[in-house]
């Protein structure tokens, strides 16, 4: 290992420990710490961005214009000039053509991902869950493949029902009937149930986070 | 752009054009943003505000980081070990960080919302799982046991798969609320 390993190891290390004295409250360190964190992505942001898609996108192309239609490396120019205006002012209208374009990609982009990568499939499994194949062993109903079956179908349908229930009972503050009550109850324990293995998936591994950040801090002590 | 993904095969060229200029136009956006961040903390510097030592900070960080990165090369085996060697630690720290405040965030849960059905589930559920998660409790043996487990760790599907239509149907809901101009109408 050379002097300038050893050098950067150290300089992890002691950003490492200053994260860490947010234990002892929001200390100077801490703050240090995270103001190197964002000043170091930003530029290393503003690096790749610049490097790996200005340059080979918009100046690249440029240069090879016989190439290329001229027109449409014009309209790539100006796509990437528009939003420039926005440093001088925020509410520039003319940044804001290419950014309601990119509005108008990205809303696009949202509805065929949603419908098509989360709706879709979700309520396909649902219905998948329905499978008659599913629901018979050899002849025979497959009991716990109907439970789950209809426990699926059951728990989606509260948990829907937990959030909108409580955003009209928000609204109206109307004494709803119990049953409605009850539903809502037995989709908050789904919500729950979900919740709490999330939070455990989380904690588990921020817990071999700081397993590996012991055994980093044991390996320097080691090291010398 | 919404036919354009409905009708892939004929507009495939068309969608590829407009993806590009998409994510130009987003880069170009974040170069703009992370120069005003840049520019509001040398502001700061200047005018000595509160905490401008905290601007300092990130300001040397990021010329530092922009400077080396753009006189060595962004491929640098040398400049990617030291970015590697500052921003990795400072992660890991973080995420280990997240084990200590999520500790003390679901003790909270309970004295904040106090005990319903949902902090109830919430707390069970976590026990349940970071007992299950433990791998202590095998029943290679017992098929009726080893079902019942195996049922249990399906159940977070439910909620999640119910949570997920409500998200993709809020989302969607939105979407289209933009695209027609009703967003802008309420704010």
């Amino acid at each position: 290992m050379n002097n300038l390993d050893l050098l950067l190891l150290l300089a992890g290390l002691v950003l490492s420990l200053m994260v860490f004295s947010y234990l002892l409250g929001d200390t100077l360190l801490f703050g240090i710490a995270m103001y190197t964190l964002v000043g170091a992505t930003a530029g290393f942001t503003v690096l790749v961005l610049v490097q790996k898609v200005i340059m080979p996108m918009v100046i690249t192309p440029l240069t090879t214009f016989p190439k290329s239609s001229v027109w449409l490396e014009l309209a790539t120019l100006l796509a990437a000039l528009l939003p420039i205006f926005m440093i001088f002012k925020k509410s520039s209208r003319v940044a804001g053509i290419s950014l309601g374009f990119l509005g108008g990609v990205v809303t696009a982009a949202l509805i065929v991902g949603v419908s098509r990568g989360t709706l879709v499939p979700q309520l396909l499994s649902i219905v998948d869950a329905f499978d008659p194949s599913r629901m018979t062993t050899a002849g025979l109903p497959n009991w716990s493949g109907i439970f789950e079956a209809f426990m699926m179908l059951a728990g989606v349908l509260a948990v829907l029902f937990a959030f909108h229930h409580r955003k009209t009972k928000q609204k109206q503050d109307s004494l709803a009937p119990s049953w409605l009550d009850g539903l809502t109850g037995f989709g908050q324990i789904f919500i729950g149930i979900t919740f709490g293995a999330i939070f455990v998936g989380l904690f588990s591994t921020g817990l071999v986070a700081l397993i590996a950040y012991v055994q980093y801090l044991v390996d320097f002590v080691r090291l010398w | 752009m919404l036919a354009a993904f409905f009708f892939q095969p004929y507009t495939a060229p068309y969608l590829g054009l407009v993806l590009n200029w998409a994510i130009i136009v987003s880069s170009v956006a974040l170069l703009v943003a992370i120069a005003s961040l840049v520019v509001i903390h040398i502001r700061f510097i200047v005018k000595g505000r509160k905490g401008f030592l905290y601007s300092i900070v990130l300001v040397v960080a990021f010329l530092v980081t922009l400077g080396l990165g753009w006189y060595s090369g962004l491929d640098d085996p040398a400049y990617l070990a030291g970015i590697r060697a500052i921003l990795v630690p400072l992660e890991n720290a973080l995420m280990a960080l997240v084990a200590l405040v999520l500790m003390s965030a679901a003790v909270k849960i309970f004295r904040v919302r106090g005990w319903s059905i949902l902090t109830v589930s919430f707390g069970l559920s976590a026990l349940v799982f970071l007992f299950l998660n433990l791998g202590f409790l095998r029943f290679e043996g017992n098929p009726g046991m080893s079902q019942v487990v195996s049922m249990i760790q399906r159940l977070p599907i439910v909620g999640a798969r119910g949570l997920l239509i409500g998200v993709a149907l809020g989302a969607l809901l939105m979407a289209l609320r933009v695209l027609f101009g009703q967003e802008v109408e309420r704010e």
